[in-house]
């Protein structure tokens, strides 16, 4: 399940990549994130989504690994975890790449490959793309929206 | 496995309104079970409590008054499918309801149960958008009615409050020369696209349709625009707009590729299906039955 969303903040590309790597402010323009903890800088982080479709409940704690970070315009990073009540297994896949509008405007690319196996992942398939969907949505807003507090 | 609950019988709607202020998240509301007991079984879901509601009298009545027929939201869909009052005034429901899942769902599984669970391929929520249905809900000392369509807030979410219960579904009649039809195409148990229509027809022309689709998207909804394409004009003119209505309603309908099939392919299916129940409605309401098919 590939979903991609592109966004434009008014704040220079350096300021939005380090907005990226702030932990506490990033924690909090993820959807549904509880915690998040870095374990070794640029490289292994550890965070515990949750998510809610009606009454069903997700809870993955996620270890992430960078794959590659190219300061300050492109960060891939790779997280897996497994939901033990729903028994499901969670693969993402992130790619942001900042692209310099003007020195006080960036684009923001947000693309991502989310699997979501095991009972989970049969029983609501759809649901689940349509709701990757919206929290790539919300996670592209939820960054603009930190990044015009900064800024305002 | 199914984790053991705690299982409560009220006999008023008052009384199982009460227990779901009492025990919130700890608990739901059980009908047939049919969706329910088989996530939990799954453990995808857990509840401490489950409320049966089916020990509540009369909440499975099937009743008529002077301008709708109302369901008790307990009735079953095999009680449906055999209702001498649905059939009727709203055969393309008993059709749908004989064709819902399997026998041992449409023996257990209730048109309530099917509504609030919102799974989004299910069957009736979409007919009954073109029938213009309302649901009562109801709680401690209140009660309200909802358009049906503002009943379905998402994929497995509805319109309810934590205490609230729906009660009753009422289905206006259908006015004079207007039938409705069902139609939905699955390679697997649960549908992978659902279309409704209802049209008033007379021999000058097509006056009223309106169409709904169910199953691709996270819940069903009527396409407004793709009626006002075909309402008012007459038959030769209605056909000849039928293909892009389809691809509207195919658009608009918001498919998403998933196991059932990929978007394009769904959103195709949409049209066709879209065309069929047209004509099948379309020559119902010609022939002048008082009701649907």
């Amino acid at each position: 399940m590939r979903f991609a969303k592109q966004v434009t903040v008014a704040a220079p590309r350096q300021v939005v990549w380090d907005l990226l790597w702030d932990i506490a402010r990033l924690t909090l323009c993820v959807p549904g994130c509880q915690s998040a903890e870095m374990i070794d800088p640029y490289a292994r982080y550890r965070a515990t989504i949750q998510e809610k479709v009606g009454p069903f409940r997700l809870t993955v704690p996620l270890d992430i690994d960078i794959a590659e970070h190219n300061a300050p315009q492109r960060l891939i990073a790779r997280a897996s975890g497994r939901d033990r009540l729903l028994q499901s297994h969670v693969k993402v896949e992130l790619a942001l790449t900042l692209l310099e509008v003007d020195p006080q405007s960036t684009a923001l690319q947000v693309e991502t490959d989310v699997a979501v196996l095991g009972k989970l992942g049969t029983l609501g398939h759809s649901v689940i793309i349509r709701k990757g969907e919206d929290i790539v949505d919300q996670f592209a807003t939820a960054l603009q929206a930190e990044l015009q507090k900064e800024k305002g | 496995m199914l984790q053991p609950f705690a299982l409560e019988e009220p006999t008023s709607v008052r009384e199982a309104s009460a227990l779901l202020a009492r025990y919130g998240e700890a608990a739901r509301l059980y009908a047939g079970g049919t969706e329910l007991l088989l996530a939990m079984k799954e453990g995808l879901l857990h509840y401490d409590r489950l409320i049966n509601i089916k020990t509540i009298a009369g909440l499975a009545d099937i009743t008529r008054d002077a301008d709708a027929l109302r369901i008790g939201a307990t009735a079953t869909h095999r009680t449906l499918e055999r209702s001498p009052e649905v059939h009727t005034h709203f055969t393309a429901f008993t059709r749908l309801e004989a064709h819902v899942a399997n026998v041992r769902v449409r023996g257990t599984g209730t048109i309530g149960g099917n509504l609030c669970f919102a799974e989004p391929h299910a069957d009736p929520g979409t007919l009954l958008q073109v029938y213009d249905a309302r649901v009562k809900l109801a709680r401690q000392g209140s009660t309200r009615t909802l358009a049906i369509e503002a009943f379905f807030v998402g994929a497995f979410e509805v319109a309810l409050a934590e205490d609230e219960l729906l009660t009753e579904i009422q289905i206006p009649y259908l006015p004079a020369h207007t039938a409705a039809a069902y139609r939905k195409f699955g390679l697997l148990e649960r549908p992978s696209v659902g279309v409704a229509v209802a049209v008033t027809a007379l021999p000058s022309g097509v006056q009223a349709v309106r169409i709904a689709v169910g199953c691709v998207g996270p819940t069903p909804r009527r396409i407004y625009e793709a009626e006002t394409m075909l309402s008012g004009k007459e038959i030769a003119a209605v056909r000849a707009g039928l293909p892009e209505a389809g691809e509207l309603a195919g658009r608009a309908a918001d498919a998403v590729s998933d196991l059932h099939g990929s978007a394009d392919y769904k959103a195709y299916l949409v049209g066709v299906l879209l065309r069929r129940a047209f004509e099948d409605a379309y020559q119902q309401a010609m022939a002048g039955e008082a009701t649907d098919g």
